[in-house]
């Protein structure tokens, strides 16, 4: 079998390659199936039309004479402008529909009519009218002597009543 | 209008890129997923990868490496997506790319069943190893140019090529030893 030596600077094919390499080198020396170049070719122009028809929903058309440069700029102004609209707008719209209370001219409060004398009602509603009690007449005693009540007897402390309780560790401690 | 033949110029750099290296690119993708129609959409693949980084061709200092690296790196990620293909489909493969000169049928269906075999115990190798000797295999790639594609040093190359190399011989004398 071949044992080649080619490449001899880099020594990768020394004399003694097994026979087994004679098989990888008739795969590495197939020649390649005819027109592979052309469908290559073909398959690359499918490609790049491809691209360019996804890029052009947002390129720019190129007979402007415009830079590459310029149109970037020029997009993300546009982007930039077309935001700030839209926030713009939102905010106004939100605006236009929650128009803030306006304040009133004049308090109205609720009648107020707490008896007079009484404490004021603090402004409460619907407080019930309170009943006037019985009058009580007041009689004048003829000896002012016997209507005064004679202090009650003291009544002697009874002892014994309540028993001390002693403790049985009480004296112990002490 | 400047910018317009900036990008006409770029589009014809790597339509020249396809001419000069698709069959290049073809080669070290078939030698990994061993089938025509994949090699050749993952060759379709790196190109368009190619297109889409136009803009930064002329830093490339190798187009060549960088082509390979970038057709790499796309089969890898398409052998792993895919399930194992059947050693079968390997032999039929193998026999309908053999040079048909100077061979019988019935040389042509044992040589197809032999490169099937060495091919199966590739499979086997740790993927570091594995990708080192197949693209070892590639005559137009030096060790250090297949560092480049590996992103690894030239040393590690040659120590993985030797790794290589002596695990195939044990696995063609004992196919099962790795497993």
């Amino acid at each position: 079998m071949k044992t080649g030596n080619r490449d001899q600077e880099s020594g990768i094919r020394t004399s003694g390659s097994g026979e087994f390499e004679e098989t990888l080198r008739l795969i590495a020396r197939l020649s390649a199936p005819e027109g592979l170049e052309e469908r290559v070719q073909a398959g690359l122009r499918k490609a790049k039309s491809a691209n360019h028809s996804s890029a052009r929903i947002l390129a720019w058309p190129e007979g402007l004479g415009l830079s590459h440069a310029r149109l970037q700029n020029l997009g993300r102004m546009a982007a930039a402008a077309a935001i700030v609209a839209v926030v713009l707008g939102g905010s106004w719209r939100i605006s236009s529909r929650f128009q803030p209370a306006q304040p009133a001219s004049a308090i109205v409060l609720p009648p107020h009519n707490a008896a007079q004398g009484s404490f004021s009602s603090a402004g409460a509603m619907r407080t019930p009218q309170t009943l006037n009690g019985p009058i009580v007449s007041v009689t004048t005693a003829a000896h002012p002597a016997a209507s005064t009540p004679k202090p009650a007897a003291k009544k002697p402390l009874r002892h014994g009543k309540y028993r001390t309780v002693k403790y049985p560790g009480a004296s112990v401690a002490h | 209008m400047h910018d317009l033949a900036r990008k006409r110029a770029e589009e014809e750099a790597v339509a020249e890129l396809v001419t000069q290296f698709a069959g290049t690119l073809y080669r070290v993708a078939y030698s990994v997923l061993r089938n025509a129609a994949d090699a050749e959409d993952a060759v379709q693949e790196a190109f368009v990868r190619v297109l889409r980084h136009r803009d930064t061709l002329h830093e490339v200092r190798d187009q060549r490496v960088w082509l390979i690296r970038i057709v790499w790196n796309v089969v890898l990620d398409r052998k792993r997506r895919m399930k194992t293909r059947p050693e079968t489909d390997d032999v039929a493969e193998l026999a309908r790319i053999l040079p048909a000169s100077g061979l019988s049928a019935e040389d042509r269906a044992a040589a197809a069943q032999h490169h099937a075999h060495v091919l199966a115990c590739v499979e086997q190798l740790p993927a570091k190893e594995r990708q080192v000797l197949m693209l070892s295999a590639f005559e137009e790639l030096s060790s250090a140019e297949i560092a480049v594609v590996l992103g690894t040093t030239e040393s590690s190359v040659r120590s993985r090529l030797f790794r290589a190399r002596n695990l195939m011989a044990g696995l063609l004398n004992h196919p099962r030893s790795l497993r």
